[in-house]
């Protein structure tokens, strides 16, 4: 904080405002010039920031603190507007702690204060210092626009309670809805339509990528993707993350074994190739992803007698397990199927997992349970 | 007690009467503090006065304040400077820049009945503590 303040020359300057200008702001600055003005006639040739600042608020605590007393004592003898009596009763006040000639009279007349002397004296003594700026008025008040009245536009009150002096309503159109459809229906097409557009944002993405793909092994004259290209090398260049992801065939990667049960689920076709590149993208619910999955199991399940389900059941492999919530439920799944001993190892796989976790072992046992009731229901 | 009041009401009198010349002073004295400025924060509090002699006589008072202050802090800052031992008789004998720091400020204060805190430092930079030759300051 000492590091020297500012010097006050013959044109003082104005601080700049660093923040956001407020009301407050404006105000402040100049009781700082004038503060800064007045300690310069004192005798000081400089001031540390922060004692300008803290001086200024000082002042402007005084000057308040004046009309507050002064506005009480007005308030005490029933006016609303003070007098010159109610500020020097104030300045009295504010005077007692450091004292004045006469404080101890209680008795004289407000007139011949001490204050009043004192001050007098000092109007005598000193100076005139003469502010640095011209100040405009302030706080500037707008001119408010009011809405005018029935009489002012001309038109017929609506109504014989609303007098003509009232202000006018406003336009029917600003307020009414255009039109009403029904409102069930619209709802269900609301909702149906919310849910296609969910099932189809990962569509969405996978279809623009691969078009983004494609198109990057052609020439494109267009500006816009040119500049995409740059974009993408610079941020490339920057962060490995954002580099252009590799063509097919660029890089040797090991194959991917699809699991077989995709072509079987009819019903959501256009989630399926979503699997595959689940990897990518979290975003997308990974329980709506599975939802073939469960489906097909729990279709698996009631029929499983066929002998082509069980293919279905057994050639569940290893791609699954790295996706974290997807575990639960293949786990408790498996369990419930009596006729898979291959999933045993698998199991104890994830029973010491589980083990670790008892939230998990609770929503596993949950999840057993309503399976159970599934299979009830099977027999029934 | 006739003879006192007597005394008194001419007293009252003159009284008033120096008041009155007194405001009617003000209006040739122009206070530092621009009225606008006095009318903005009196506003604020609730102080409400047609008369521009009121105001004037606020922003006097507020100068007269302010001056008090002032000189007491300037009288700290001379007698801190006085108690300073002067090194060599070749440097200055006496830094003659009189600084207004908050040490002297909030001593000023304390005897107003303002009671000012200053941090003697705040830890917000890495090079706070450190020598002050290789400091930016």
């Amino acid at each position: 904080m000492s590091d020297g303040g500012r010097e006050s020359e013959r044109g003082p300057e104005k601080p700049a405002p660093q923040r956001k200008p407020g009301g407050e702001e404006f105000a402040q600055a100049f009781v700082k010039v004038a503060v800064a003005q007045i300690c310069e006639s004192e005798g000081f040739q400089s001031f540390q920031q922060s004692a300008l600042e803290t001086l200024s608020d000082v002042t402007v605590r005084y000057i308040r603190d004046i009309g507050k007393t002064a506005h009480v004592y007005a308030n005490q003898a029933g006016r609303t507007e003070s007098n010159v009596f109610d500020i020097i009763q104030g300045l009295e006040d504010l005077g007692l702690a450091q004292g004045f000639l006469g404080a101890s009279d209680i008795e004289h007349c407000l007139a011949s204060s001490g204050t009043v002397r004192e001050l007098a004296q000092y109007v005598g003594e000193s100076e005139q210092i003469p502010f640095a700026y011209s100040l405009p008025q302030f706080p500037v008040v707008k001119d408010r626009k009011l809405t005018p009245s029935f009489l002012q536009i001309g038109e017929e009150p609506p109504g014989e309670h609303i007098p003509a002096w009232l202000p006018a309503f406003p336009d029917p159109g600003t307020y009414a809805q255009s039109s009403t459809p029904n409102d069930k229906t619209t709802e269900l097409k609301m909702a149906k339509i919310e849910q296609e557009n969910q099932r189809r944002k990962p569509e969405r993405s996978l279809l623009n990528l691969n078009q983004w793909l494609a198109s990057n092994e052609l020439e494109r004259p267009s500006s816009v993707d040119a500049g995409d290209d740059a974009k993408a090398k610079q941020a490339a260049e920057s962060n490995p993350f954002l580099a252009a992801p590799l063509q097919y065939g660029e890089k040797e990667v090991s194959p991917v074994v699809l699991p077989v049960k995709t072509k079987l689920s009819n019903d959501t076709t256009t989630g399926n190739p979503i699997v595959k590149y689940h990897g990518m993208d979290n975003h997308v619910s990974v329980l709506e992803a599975f939802t073939p999955n469960i489906e097909a199991m729990k279709s698996g399940l009631r029929d499983s007698e066929e002998g082509h389900k069980k293919v279905l059941l057994k050639t569940r492999p290893t791609v699954q397990f790295k996706l974290g919530s997807g575990k639960k439920y293949l786990g408790s799944m498996l369990d419930s199927s009596p006729q898979n001993k291959s999933f045993q190892v698998t199991e104890s796989w994830f029973g010491r997992l589980n083990e670790k976790d008892d939230k998990k072992r609770r929503a596993e046992q949950i999840l057993k349970e309503s399976v159970g009731n599934l299979q009830e229901l099977d027999h029934l | 007690m006739n003879h006192n009041k007597q005394q008194s009401s001419d007293l009252g009198h003159d009284d008033d009467a120096a008041l009155s010349d007194f405001l009617a002073s003000l209006m040739d004295y122009t206070p530092t503090i621009p009225d606008e400025l006095v009318e903005h924060f009196l506003a604020k509090s609730g102080f409400q006065s047609p008369d521009l002699r009121l105001t004037r006589l606020v922003a006097v008072a507020t100068q007269k304040f302010i001056a008090e202050v002032a000189s007491d802090a300037l009288q700290q800052c001379k007698a801190r400077q006085a108690t300073v031992v002067r090194d060599k008789r070749d440097k200055q004998q006496k830094d003659k820049r009189l600084v207004l720091t908050m040490e002297d400020l909030s001593r000023a204060l304390h005897e107003h009945g303002v009671n000012v805190k200053h941090q003697e430092y705040f830890a917000d930079s890495p090079s706070i503590g450190m020598d002050p030759a290789s400091r930016d300051e």
